[in-house]
């Protein structure tokens, strides 16, 4: 198993627009987060200042984690060599779960560079700006923890619809619109019939919404929601793995 | 050792393969031969599993493609040289698909070497010839040095100094005990480099036999005879009932050796000047059997 999980990462790191997209879902939030620090009143700082930037800003890498998900396999379909993967691994549940790990280690690593950069990167400039108190605190910390475990089901998640269309614009667009616009109108709608609480039903609410630093709005609370976001990542990836073993590569 | 059993593959209600059924024996070159659209790249794909059969195996020494642990030691199989992502160097290209089957990186170079691409071996895929990428495609065959070597339509797009080398290539792959099956929808280019034939048409296998006994059974074979006393003779011919086509000085004798037609001259005294055994091109042999699973036809006639 982890000789195909070493050849799933040779793949995704000798590519260059993988590389490329995961330097960004790190260097965005970076920016963001280290420019805000040189920028705000110091006045206006408190323990939780730094942490909002980079829980706001990451959401973007988050996202991105998806589309290294969606590439990981619909780069495999664009350029053929999905059938040179099986035909070396006609295990396809091996292939499958090569790069659930494969993703799993590569959106921890983002999201904990981007956190872990950001968070210390930020006090430093803070601290140089003559602001001395704490740049994070406990509820912060679990927002991060959230933030991390949300980045890995996005991308699983990206796997998935990846699996299922084959098709990079495809799979990033459906990625990309089903948080954005297809929740914002449902959500909005739900929110407005059935109250405000309604929206956090929908999985990427749930799932981004989980990352906030205050969790109070959400349905299910913090832990509550990533474990339900969690479970229709799951239940979608079950599906993606069986049209991927019944189907023709 | 290859062996097909029943092999049925349907597209919704179309049949692409029809419980196909043959073998590769080792050591020998086995040409997969058939029109264009009749089966043999989808046939291919049933057999190392990457498209799902309706029904039927295939073996590679008895085992299941799907149960191989680690295939490419087993099975080499090239089905299009495209198949690989143009931003990967030629290199990067083959470490990824070895390193999924713990073949190390050494014997990725051996094979960069084997088939000439050493030094173009850290230049993207992309910028690589169609036949750079055939070389490179049979560089990923030889990867595991398998038992099994499949190819289909590895002469595609190549140039003759490359289809030489692929010729060669697949002989000597044969001469040291490997099966080898090679698909190739023009007969001329297997009857070049095959042993034996697998021959199908419209997803159902036609004819399996050996390249001389496909000659001796499909291709025509007339005798001309050119003789001051033609008309002679072919009156004699055909009051013996044999089928005689007359040209201007020569006359064509089928159904009927060479040497009846002598003895049957000198019996009557007759002068021959020509008496020569014709046979048809493999081309034609071709084209007749398959001619009723050619899946789409010209209908005007081209005179040659």
């Amino acid at each position: 198993m982890m000789s195909i999980v070493r050849s799933e990462w040779l793949k995704l790191r000798t590519v260059r627009s993988n590389v490329t997209l995961a330097i960004v879902a790190i260097l965005l939030p970076l920016a963001i987060t280290l420019l805000t620090a040189v920028f705000i009143k110091i006045r206006d700082v408190d323990d939780s200042t730094i942490p909002a930037v980079l829980l706001g800003s990451g959401t973007m890498s988050v996202l991105l984690m998806g589309v290294v998900g969606v590439l990981v396999i619909t780069q495999e379909y664009s350029q053929g060599t999905i059938r040179l993967t099986f035909a070396a691994t006609p295990h396809r549940s091996r292939v499958y779960m090569a790069k659930i790990i494969l993703l799993f280690a590569v959106s921890i690593v983002v999201t904990s560079i981007v956190q872990v950069v950001g968070s210390f990167g930020g006090k430093a400039i803070l601290n140089s700006r003559g602001f001395h108190g704490a740049v994070f605190n406990d509820q912060t910390t679990v927002a991060f923890i959230a933030m991390t475990i949300v980045g890995v089901l996005v991308s699983f998640l990206g796997l998935a619809i990846g699996t299922f269309t084959r098709n990079p614009p495809f799979a990033i667009t459906t990625l990309v619109l089903w948080p954005l616009l297809i929740e914002g109108i449902v959500g909005g709608l739900l929110s407005l019939i059935f109250g405000e609480h309604m929206r956090t039903w929908l999985p990427f609410s749930a799932g981004l919404g989980s990352m906030q630093i205050r969790d109070h709005f959400l349905h299910l609370g913090r832990w509550g929601s990533v474990g339900y976001f969690g479970a229709w990542v799951v239940g979608i990836s079950l599906i993606a793995h069986t049209v991927l073993r019944r189907r023709d590569a | 050792m290859i062996t097909v059993e029943g092999l049925t593959k349907k597209y919704g209600s179309t049949t692409a393969v029809d419980s196909l059924s043959f073998t590769v024996t080792p050591g020998r070159v086995t040409g997969f031969l058939g029109p264009n659209g009749s089966g043999k790249s989808t046939s291919m794909r049933c057999m190392i599993g990457l498209d799902r059969v309706q029904s039927g195996t295939t073996l590679f020494d008895g085992q299941p493609y799907e149960k191989l642990k680690q295939p490419l030691h087993e099975v080499g199989a090239l089905l299009d040289a495209g198949n690989a992502h143009a931003g990967r160097t030629a290199r990067n290209h083959l470490r990824w698909l070895a390193m999924s089957n713990g073949i190390s990186t050494k014997r990725v170079d051996e094979v960069l070497e084997l088939v000439g691409l050493t030094d173009v071996a850290k230049k993207r895929v992309g910028q690589f010839s169609l036949g750079m990428k055939q070389r490179l495609g049979i560089a990923s065959v030889m990867l595991g040095d398998p038992k099994v070597v499949i190819l289909d339509e590895p002469a595609n797009g190549l140039d003759p100094e490359g289809i030489r080398w692929i010729r060669e290539m697949l002989k000597h792959l044969a001469s040291q005990g490997r099966s080898v099956l090679v698909s190739s929808h023009l007969l001329s280019e297997m009857a070049l480099m095959a042993d034996d034939l697998v021959v199908i048409g419209k997803g159902r296998l036609i004819t399996e036999c050996t390249v001389p006994e496909f000659v001796d059974r499909y291709t025509k074979k007339w005798v001309v005879v050119k003789s001051p006393q033609l008309g002679v003779l072919v009156s004699l011919a055909q009051t013996a009932g044999m089928h005689v086509s007359i040209g201007s000085d020569t006359a064509e004798f089928h159904g009927i050796a060479a040497a009846a037609i002598g003895e049957l001259a000198a019996q009557n005294n007759i002068v021959l000047h020509e008496l020569a055994t014709q046979t048809g091109s493999l081309e034609d042999a071709f084209l007749e059997v398959t001619a009723d699973s050619v899946e789409y036809h010209s209908h005007s006639e081209v005179k040659s």
